[in-house]
């Protein structure tokens, strides 16, 4: 491993990856920070961008997007309160009410600072701990593989929108359309309805770009009258003394949020929120939060930034995406010819480690490139919406077309951004619909092998010689149960 | 007298239900028989067997969801809430907005192919950035010549992808460039 390791810090250290990282760190900020433009978009659109270059450039550039993503949209949220990702919400209580006493320069400054050690401070728990993780699931044969997929789909159904029920039609739903195509075990083929091109399944990239992208670019147009303008950043830069008296709570949301990033499901929006209630229960001042306090800031940011790190934990060692962002990380991953899961670590371990070694110094570029660009990120409101949706649609075309080359794929975005907004307006998340479909794969395949090392009285080989994925499995509706009952805890956002 | 209203929360788990049942009816014809050497059958599994599973408890759940919409029981915030929502005004341009603008990207999709990407994508921008309020006719001609010339120049030039394109244009482009 120490090999991999020094191996994977000479390939890290690129002047290619470096520049693609900062590129995706603006191009992340840039789209995060439009009035409702998001991270998930950024990530969708720019996503086929990864295929064309080295995983060891592909990735880290993604990577980028998505922290520069996330705190891009706690500009909008703490200039006009308005929220481009769910994970701002809290941030926006006490930003915008920064903003209105003239102090937004110091709440963006905070925001960019916490939002900094947090992704810092969880990117390396991730390293350190990524590989002693993984080489406890080499360890995993099919029945436990199938447990531990099963428990993951569970618990992102438990606790992905307000009806656990309603997620787990979605996920039953991506499971089904994992099975078009040819069946992995047998190699027949299934609910292919005599199409050509559905006889190696359905594509990943139109789906995700279908049920994530469309649907927010078409709400944008929906409302394209009602967006709102940008105030100007003014007021003193944030002090060192400042961040001091934070300190405490951005360590206290960086534990909350590395901790939540390793559980599937949960990701950004719930980190916040804890790290948020956290704070104000550890304040002396609690009536001061949600009146444009400085802490509510810094715990929130650090807090959803944190989880950044962590979900690479269950994605990299067992293929479990934790949240919609991470999907496309999978998406990019595959494409590249890096399968995770556990057999990434025995044949591409350095590469797996460069990757991480470029995703904690993505964090210095953060800073600086943040630091430097808060008061550009404001001015761009100033870009039209009829501007940038239709650029934002010619690359989310092209970009589905140039993987397989296949106009078929385009009718397939089309329609998944149709049932991504049918979805969204019947209040289904469509998260656990990707997972299914991402891990629909793997878990039957592994269900196959279990029963087939079964040979015949399956119930029986698995109580006499796995009892640790029986265990599990027995464990799931409890773990799923007691997520449910805590999720509905926190408050509605 | 509380009246049947088909919204998208009922209409979803509805549909899920009717196809499942359908697929559960027509597995036979849905999933090919498995693959056979000398009277055995070459996997551990039927094909069909975990479709089968998942398809059934997509049935149920289905089932459940829409039972639930119609039982479920509401706090008086949610009622006034929902209430509000059915009697408010339908923003029925906003719809329209939609509609027109799924209909603008099922264009671009299906003349991508045979108009080439630069005449699909200036045709669908102009649409699009007109449909969302754009009205600077120079705005407008910048957006829809450079936009799509620039993305298929970084595209297949710099990245080294293909974009569908006609001939004549490939051509000028290669003349023109010298690459």
């Amino acid at each position: 491993m120490l090999d991999q390791l020094i191996t994977g810090f000479g390939m890290a250290f690129r002047v290619d990856t470096f520049v693609m990282m900062s590129a995706g760190l603006f191009s992340g900020m840039l789209v995060g920070a439009l009035p409702g433009f998001t991270t998930l978009l950024a990530m969708a659109i720019l996503l086929p961008i990864s295929f064309f270059l080295d995983p060891i450039v592909g990735i880290p550039f993604l990577l980028g997007v998505y922290k520069g993503g996330i705190f891009g949209g706690s500009i909008p949220a703490i200039l006009v309160s308005m929220p481009g990702t769910g994970a701002a919400v809290a941030t926006s209580r006490d930003g915008y009410k920064l903003t209105q006493q003239g102090k937004s320069r110091k709440a963006l400054d905070m925001a960019l600072c916490s939002s900094v050690f947090g992704d810092t401070c969880s990117d390396i728990f991730t390293m350190l701990m990524i590989f002693p993780i993984a080489y406890l699931v080499m360890q995993f044969g099919p029945p436990e593989l199938f447990a531990v997929l099963f428990l993951s789909l569970v618990i992102i159904a438990a606790t992905s929108g307000r009806s656990p029920l309603k997620s787990l039609v979605m996920l039953i739903l991506g499971l089904w359309l994992s099975f078009v195509g040819t069946d992995p075990l047998g190699g027949v083929e299934r609910f292919t309805f005599g199409l050509f091109d559905l006889k190696s399944g359905i594509p990943l990239l139109p789906m995700l770009i279908g049920v994530f992208a469309i649907p927010e670019i078409v709400t944008v147009v929906m409302k394209s009258e009602k967006v709102q303008k940008l105030t100007s950043v003014v007021g003193e830069r944030l002090t060192f003394a400042e961040f001091r008296q934070s300190f405490k709570t951005i360590c206290r949301s960086t534990v909350i949020g590395t901790g939540i990033g390793i559980v599937p499901g949960l990701g950004q929006v719930v980190a916040a929120m804890m790290g948020y209630s956290a704070a104000k229960n550890a304040s002396s001042h609690p009536e001061t939060f949600g009146e444009g306090e400085l802490e509510g800031i810094a715990a929130a940011e650090a807090a959803n930034n944190a989880v950044n790190g962590p979900t690479m934990v269950p994605l990299l060692t067992l293929g479990i995406p934790g949240d919609n962002v991470t999907a496309i990380l999978l998406g990019a991953f595959v494409a590249q010819g890096l399968r995770p899961g556990p057999e990434l670590f025995e044949t591409q371990g350095a590469t797996v480690f460069a990757i991480l070694v470029a995703m904690v110094f993505a964090n210095l570029l953060f800073l600086v490139i943040g630091y430097l660009s808060i008061p550009f990120f404001s001015k761009l409101v100033k870009i039209k919406v009829s501007v940038l949706v239709p650029i934002v649609i010619m690359f989310a075309f092209a970009g589905v077309y140039v993987f397989r080359s296949d106009s078929f794929d385009l009718i397939m975005l089309v329609g998944f951004g149709v049932f991504g907004l049918i979805a969204r307006s019947g209040k289904f998340d469509v998260m656990p619909m990707v997972m299914g479909f991402i891990l629909g794969t793997p878990l039957e395949y592994a269900f196959g092998q279990t029963v087939a090392m079964g040979n015949g009285s399956t119930m029986q080989f698995l109580f006499e010689e796995r009892l640790g994925a029986v265990t599990v499995l027995l464990m799931i509706p409890v773990i799923g149960f007691m997520l449910w009952r805590r999720m509905r805890k926190i408050p509605s956002l | 007298m509380s009246h049947f209203r088909l919204s998208p929360e009922k209409a979803i788990p509805l549909v899920l239900l009717a196809m499942s049942i359908l697929a559960l009816v027509f597995m036979g014809q849905l999933v090919a028989a498995p693959k056979v050497l000398m009277g055995r059958s070459l996997t551990a599994i039927e094909p069909s067997l975990f479709p089968k599973l998942m398809i059934a408890s997509l049935a149920v759940l289905s089932a459940l969801v829409l039972l639930m919409s119609f039982i479920e029981k509401k706090t008086t915030a949610e009622i006034t809430a929902e209430a509000s929502a059915e009697e408010g005004p339908t923003d029925w341009n906003g719809i329209r907005r939609a509609v027109l603008l799924f209909a603008f990207m099922l264009f671009f999709a299906l003349t991508m192919k045979p108009f080439g990407f630069l005449i699909s994508a200036s045709i669908s921008m102009l649409a699009i950035s007109v449909l969302v309020g754009n009205r600077s006719v120079l705005q407008i001609s910048l957006l829809v010549t450079l936009a799509p010339a620039m993305l298929y120049l970084a595209a297949t030039r710099i990245l080294a992808v293909s974009l569908p394109e006609l001939n004549f244009i490939e051509l000028f482009y290669a003349q023109t460039l010298g690459i």
